[in-house]
């Protein structure tokens, strides 16, 4: 008999049995005392010496897949009857699971922020909230009545002269600094003050992250390329950067970096002011004075640092128009993210 | 600052449109934020950094211009006209402090006429939004505008003695200014006055009564320099604005305030006649000229670029910066007096990278050298939180800064270690919160006036605390449950209602995820719940009185509340996990259920059977607990499950049996329990 035959029967046989009695049935048919495969193993030895072995092994393989079959087809036939019904759930009916929390959309940011610099080998510090002035201005190389000051008006304690609130992140800087040797690769994400007056853009609180590098080779194409690398992995690859000549009294050169706009791809709309670009964050090569204060040797040191408001990029990343939805704490809010 | 195309053209020969300019300015650093039609001329409105006041006139951009784009700059030569010896006014000036008015300059025109200016003159000051006064004062605020230089054109015969003294005020001093108003001065401010009062606030605002009207015949014009920190601080005090406060805060050239009174005096004998009556000087125009080395080398090396010297030389010269070869690879650069901003030859490196373009500059990956590649702190709070948004908790961010009344609201005393800001803008930013869950209730209840069913909040945040001479700062942990879970479970929704079984719930789930075993709640008599870790306190529960939550006007709901040290939770974590063994061999399990009276402490009972079960039993669990209809009330209902195992051998019934069963009597002696 033709192996080939056997095994097509097989398969429509099996496909035929409805019931446990037709599983047993087949199972003598074929592997009975004399069912099908012991008519094949007894016609072996009168085949050529050649074929036999050939021959004997597919059997044998023919055998076991069978065995396999029954024994699927059998386990099929014990599974306990309500489970074959899954007309029982009516997959309308609402789903049961455990509800998770939302991570609030700023830290969120923060969070992917620090982890693009951390891929790059930067290290996460924190600071105090609480600062001297020394390090909110002076060791920052902003001199006292300097109108360079009023773009970092600040919220000063009573009682405690000379202690305010940070206005910036940027003294972490002078604390890093302070207390280690380059080389330095640091952001420091935190909370900021500022006197301002509230509105849909303005708060006393925000968000920013200061970033720095420092080691005796840095230049400002490392500063280029570092935040092109940021702005990709943060707004995608397809954006486009300008860094724009600006001052900032702790960095010379200083840069300021926009964006291509993400709403309008640099076409100008209402989110851009009709520019096309969005200003996303200020950098530059930090100032020789500033290492001078921390008594660095500007000419073995060069470094550059950077630092962008968080909620800024929030907004433009979410789509929020106001930032006050922020600290509202509004459920309804915060489950969105 | 605004300046306008056609005036910019007067200085170089522009040949590209204006927005094509006006992105050209922008990447050179002097932003252009908005450039608008104005007739034939178009208005460009330009960010100035502050650094930069020689960039507040339309001369200086026209540097910047020419710079940018390689064109000639037509500086333009002043001479001032002789006056006849014979025709000089008596006029006396005289400077109290050189440090106070560095240079002051008293330029007399006599026999003018003053009337309206030309159209041109008019519509170049509107086109800079500059109203139009008379030709004596439109020229003064024309000079400013071109030149930078504030300057003041005072009546001469209204000035008492024909003299000027340019002193601080004393005490009652009065001056009606430009602007109409009466003001009384503080002793201490800088005034130009006449012989015997005040009639300017130097560098601010003129005064009324000394004004140029159209019956001036006689002018005295000054054109000074002030100094700058002084004159903030005036103008903050007064709180007046204006364009020659705004320049002079900034800092004007020293070197340039002769030159724009000639020009001055040039437009003014054009249009207004009248003829020149002699100039009185005090203090010095001439500033130590300053020189400043820079190699090219440095400058490359900082930005990354090869710049040759003869394109650093040709940058620093467009920018009207003289140089000369040091040597082959260094360029003296002489500072001209307008440019104080240039101290050091990173100043320089920035102007050659501006003209030269950012954008040429290549874009390179530095190597970074990360120090210490660890588990930073910042991750673990990243972990934290999310364990509890897996816990189902939404995290919040409230401000640092409160509002006095918050803290009554929470009976924290409003005063004691409290830190204030000495600057609020509103109440709202009176103090630093010296805890965390008020502002957690305060948006508990915002929510639920939102009519949310269920508020689950947690903040990571610092708190702030005045000692005597700095503030301590702390971080926290703050979580706030309020309302009524409702989960589907296969029979439908159920409901529960948070308590502080469920923050005990949460923060159990927390510390041992973070490794945490040394961990204790003890409650204590006012309501609170001590959190202890490592023998440490580590923080507390809290459930809101009636009294706070109607101060919150939270009605029908209970809210509990968690506040724990972060720094304290960090500490005792232990991330470090080593592998048990699973056991091989299997445990027997005997459950009790029974009553036992309120009094009694259910951690005590649990201690009990513990140290009675030792060392058969490896775990004691409450599996079930009821109280309600079948139990009297005063009485809790327990089911105890107690898992007996060895790790090297399968217990037999009869080892266990007479320790369970003495761990029953033990309850029942000891706990009063009641099987059921």
């Amino acid at each position: 008999m033709d192996l080939k035959t056997v095994q097509a029967q097989v398969d429509s046989d099996l496909a035929r049995i409805v019931s446990q009695q037709d599983l047993e049935d087949l199972r003598v048919k074929y592997l009975g005392r004399k069912g099908l495969i012991a008519q094949l193993t007894g016609s072996i030895p009168g085949l050529p010496v050649e074929q036999r072995g050939s021959f004997g092994k597919e059997v044998n393989a023919l055998k076991n897949k069978l065995l396999g079959l029954l024994a699927e087809k059998e386990k099929s036939f014990s599974l306990p009857q309500e489970d074959l019904n899954p007309g029982r759930f009516d997959m309308g009916m609402p789903g049961i699971a455990q509800e998770l929390g939302h991570r609030h959309p700023i830290t969120q940011i923060i969070d992917e922020i620090c982890r693009i610099f951390t891929r790059m080998g930067f290290a996460v510090v924190s600071g105090p909230e609480v600062e001297t002035e020394h390090n909110n201005f002076t060791g920052l190389n902003i001199p006292l009545e300097h109108p360079s000051r009023d773009a970092f008006d600040t919220f000063y304690l009573k009682d405690y002269n000379k202690l305010l609130l940070r206005s910036h992140t940027s003294p972490a800087q002078v604390r890093v600094m302070q207390t280690q040797k380059p080389p330095l690769a640091v952001v420091v994400p935190g909370r900021v003050y500022r006197p301002d007056a509230v509105d849909a853009s303005h708060l006393f609180m925000f968000h920013q992250i200061e970033g720095f590098l420092v080691d005796e080779h840095i230049r400002f194409c490392d500063l280029k390329g570092v935040l092109e690398l940021f702005a990709r992995s943060i707004f995608g690859p397809e954006i486009k950067m300008r860094f724009r000549p600006h001052f900032f009294p702790f960095t010379e050169p200083s840069v300021e970096v926009d964006i291509s706009c993400i709403m309008c791809r640099g076409k100008g709309c209402s989110v851009c002011g009709r520019k096309g670009w969005l200003e996303i964050l200020g950098a530059g090569m930090i100032h020789p004075n500033v290492f001078i204060q921390v008594g660095y040797d500007p000419k073995i040191y060069t470094g550059f640092a950077f630092g962008m408001g968080v909620e800024r990029i929030a907004m433009l990343k979410y789509g929020i128009n106001d930032i006050r939805l922020f600290f509202e704490n509004d459920l309804r809010f915060l489950k969105q993210f | 600052m605004k300046v306008t195309y056609n005036w910019l053209k007067k200085f170089v020969d522009i040949r590209i449109s204006p927005q094509s300019l006006a992105a050209g300015l922008t990447m050179a650093g002097l932003e252009v934020v908005a450039l608008e039609k104005a007739g034939e001329d178009f208005v460009l409105e330009i960010e100035i950094t502050s650094n930069r006041p020689d960039w507040l006139n339309v001369l200086g951009v026209a540097r910047e211009v020419s710079a940018i784009y390689g064109l000639k700059l037509k500086s333009p030569v002043f001479r001032a006209a002789q006056s006849k010896a014979a025709a000089a006014y008596p006029v006396k000036i005289s400077v109290a402090d050189k440090k106070d008015c560095p240079f002051y300059s008293a330029r007399v025109i006599s026999g003018l006429k003053v009337g309206a200016s030309p159209q041109w003159l008019q519509k170049s000051l509107a086109a800079l939004g500059c109203r139009s006064i008379n030709n004596v004062v439109d020229i003064t605020n024309y000079c400013l505008f071109e030149l930078g230089q504030p300057l003041h054109a005072f009546d001469l015969d209204k000035l008492h003695q024909g003299e000027i003294k340019v002193r601080r005020s004393r005490a009652g001093e009065k001056l009606i200014t430009l602007d109409g108003q009466n003001r009384v001065l503080d002793p201490g401010v800088l005034v130009i006055a006449d012989s015997d009062r005040p009639v300017a606030i130097a560098g601010i605002m003129g005064g009324a009564e000394t004004e140029v009207t159209l019956d001036t015949r006689n002018i005295l014009l000054e054109s000074a320099v002030f100094n700058p920190v002084l004159l903030r601080r005036t103008k903050q005090r007064l709180g007046l604005q204006s364009e020659s406060a705004y320049r002079f805060e900034r800092g004007v050239d020293l070197g340039g305030a002769s030159a724009a009174s000639v020009a001055a005096q040039e437009m003014i004998l054009k249009l207004a006649g009248g003829k020149p009556a002699g100039v009185k000087k005090a203090g010095t125009a001439k500033t130590a000229s300053q020189k400043i080395n820079l190699e090219t080398a440095y400058l490359n090396k900082l930005l990354g670029t090869a710049i040759s010297v003869t394109q650093v030389r040709q940058i620093l010269n467009r920018l009207e910066l003289p140089t000369k070869a040091k040597s082959k690879n260094v360029l003296t650069v002489s500072i001209p007096s307008f440019r104080q901003d240039l101290k050091q030859p990173v100043d320089l490196v920035e102007e050659v990278a501006r003209i030269y373009g950012y954008e040429r500059i290549a874009q390179t990956l530095p190597p970074v050298k990360p120090v210490i590649a660890s588990r930073n702190q910042q991750e673990v709070i990243g972990q934290i939180k999310n364990i509890l948004n897996g816990l189902g908790l939404n995290e919040a961010i409230t401000y640092s800064l409160v509002d006095r009344s918050l803290l009554k609201q929470s009976e924290i005393s409003p005063d004691t270690g409290i830190v204030a800001i000495a600057n609020p803008l509103s109440s709202e930013q009176e103090v630093l919160r010296p805890a965390l869950w008020p502002s957690l209730v305060g948006a508990v209840a915002y929510n639920l006036n939102q009519q949310q069913e269920q508020v689950s909040l947690f903040e990571v945040a610092s708190v702030f605390s005045g000692l005597d001479h700095s503030v301590a700062e702390e971080p926290l942990l703050g979580i706030a449950l309020c309302g009524v879970k409702s989960f589907f479970t296969k029979n439908g929704l159920t409901r529960d209602e948070f308590t502080l079984l469920h923050l005990k719930g949460i923060l159990e789930t927390l510390l041992s995820r973070l490794g945490i075993e040394g961990f204790d709640l003890i409650a204590r008599e006012d309501q609170r719940v001590n959190i202890i870790i490592n023998q440490k306190p580590a923080g507390f529960l809290l459930e809101l009185t009636p009294r706070i939550l109607q101060a919150f006007e939270i009605k029908n709901r209970r809210v509990v509340l968690a506040q724990l040290n972060l720094e304290r939770l960090l500490e005792a974590m232990n991330l470090g996990t080593r592998f048990r063994e699973i056991p091989k061999y299997p445990s027997i399990i005997r459950d009790i259920s029974f009553v036992m009276q309120e009094d009694f402490s259910v951690s005590e009972m649990l201690a009990a059977i513990r140290s009675g079960g030792r060392p058969l039993l490896s775990r004691v669990e409450i599996v079930d607990y009821y109280q309600g209809k079948q139990i009297p009330s005063g009485f809790r209902g327990l089911t105890v499950s107690c898992i007996y195992r060895q790790l090297n051998r399968t217990l037999t019934e009869e080892e266990v049996t007479p320790v369970h069963n003495g761990i029953c009597s033990l309850l029942t002696e000891k706990f009063r329990i009641k099987l059921r």
